[in-house]
């Protein structure tokens, strides 16, 4: 047996050689003949069912790892939705508040003086010469120049400019706005006139004697067919009787909060009808 | 041998084959290291008796008919690695580690070529690919490791039965 082995009795090289023969044999018979490969394949069965028994796990870990790369995808997606909607929270205060104006711009006029238009303020100015708000409705909307605008609490101003999507609205404190009005429960004619200032309008020309008091509050009288009668206006915060002048001063704060206008209400007057 | 480090040996060669002939794809297939070849070498190495080149041969054959590759090609390899090993370099055991790795690099690397040259002899020479040094590289890697585990198991084998 020692000998059939090439153990020892023949010289390495010679073994080495007589194999390199047989191998050749094999070689060139499995070249013309397919009969040693397919005993090959008998014999290589166990191997080959192993073979499939791991490829069936690895194929069910790569469907694993699939799965997971799948759900890690998805998570991706869900944080972002989650990161979106924490973007959508934070702006549910800032609608809540607008909501609150809304509801209080509406309480302040239960019966609107006519058809009400809700303007989202755009841009705004409240510098010394110019007090204006720009609002985003325009003529298409049928927004026309002198219109009456309220706010929470009472009158904003009136439209001064329009544009087909947007117009321009002079405050009450504006240097240039007037508003005809009379103290409530009284018919005294008076006129308010913007001095600058969101908080604070003036009542010029009235005599050092006047009937105003502090905390008298003015509505708009209807005067010149602008403004409905009955708006909240204002409230006389100060009368002042200087001995330098035959005037009184009259200082008035507006019923709207003037420099913090979020949204506003376009007014059409019962004698107006929108276009 | 006793039977039961035959039975590990065949055992090993079984895991061997099937290493060498796993489905996982085009990469795995081309740097794959020879487990075969890894495990010839060891029994070589370390069986008092040596490894008959017939065996070895009948080995190789059995691995180029389990793997689809040209019959004969591999099993001369494999003697032509163990016939190296005991002319020239037979006292590897007693090298030191690092020489160790370098010798059975070579010895795997002499494998491999010799089987691709086989191949091309018999007329299907495969193209030069960097595998036939990335393999035997992987080889030398995974030797101290497979030394480590077959020295247990034979070990194991071997002990005192009482």
């Amino acid at each position: 047996m020692a000998g059939l082995f090439f153990y020892r009795p023949v010289p390495s090289v010679l073994r080495l050689a007589a194999l390199a023969v047989l191998s050749a044999t094999v070689s060139f018979y499995s070249l013309h003949h397919s009969g040693l490969r397919i005993v090959g394949l008998s014999i290589a069965r166990p191997v080959l069912w192993v073979n499939g028994e791991i490829r069936s796990g690895w194929a069910a870990v790569e469907r694993y790892a699939q799965d997971m790369a799948d759900l890690q995808r998805e998570n991706k997606k869900l944080r972002k939705r989650i990161l979106s909607l924490e973007k959508q929270n934070l702006s549910l205060p800032v609608l809540r508040s607008e909501d609150r104006q809304l509801l209080a711009l509406l309480d302040s006029f239960p019966t609107p003086p006519g058809k009400v238009a809700v303007a989202q303020v755009v841009a705004q100015r409240l510098a010394p010469g110019s007090q204006a708000i720009t609002v985003n409705l325009g003529n298409l909307q049928g927004v026309y120049v002198g219109q009456p605008v309220l706010a929470a609490g009472g009158v904003a101003g009136q439209v001064t400019e329009t544009s087909p999507a947007n117009a321009r609205v002079a405050l009450l404190s504006d240097r240039g706005s007037s508003i005809p009005v009379h103290p409530k429960g009284s018919g005294l004619p008076l006129l308010v006139v913007g001095t600058g200032n969101p908080q604070s309008l003036k009542i010029p020309f009235q005599p050092r004697n006047t009937p105003l008091r502090k905390g008298v509050v003015l509505v708009s009288s209807g005067l010149g067919g602008r403004f409905p009668p009955g708006l909240p206006v204002g409230t006389v915060t100060a009368v002042r009787r200087p001995v330098t002048s035959s005037f009184a001063d009259i200082r008035v704060k507006p019923a709207a909060s003037l420099e913090t206008l979020d949204t506003v209400l376009l007014l059409w007057p019962p004698t107006r009808t929108r276009p | 041998m006793t039977p039961a480090a035959v039975a590990g040996m065949l055992a090993g060669l079984f895991l061997a084959l099937v290493g060498s002939s796993l489905p996982l794809g085009t990469m795995y297939a081309n740097i794959h290291p020879d487990y075969v070849a890894l495990l010839v070498l060891y029994w070589a190495i370390t069986s008092d008796r040596g490894a008959g080149y017939l065996t070895v041969w009948a080995i190789g054959l059995l691995q180029d008919l389990v793997v689809g590759d040209m019959p004969g090609a591999q099993a001369i390899a494999l003697v032509f690695m163990v016939f190296v090993l005991y002319t020239g370099i037979s006292r590897v055991k007693q090298f030191a580690s690092w020489e160790q790795l370098f010798f059975i690099f070579a010895l795997l690397l002499l494998e491999r070529l010799a089987a691709w040259l086989w191949q091309g002899w018999s007329g299907v020479l495969p193209h030069w690919h960097l595998s036939l040094l990335v393999s035997p590289a992987l080889g030398t890697a995974l030797w101290p490791l497979l030394t480590f585990t077959l020295d247990h198991v034979y070990q194991y084998f071997h002990r005192p039965r009482t």
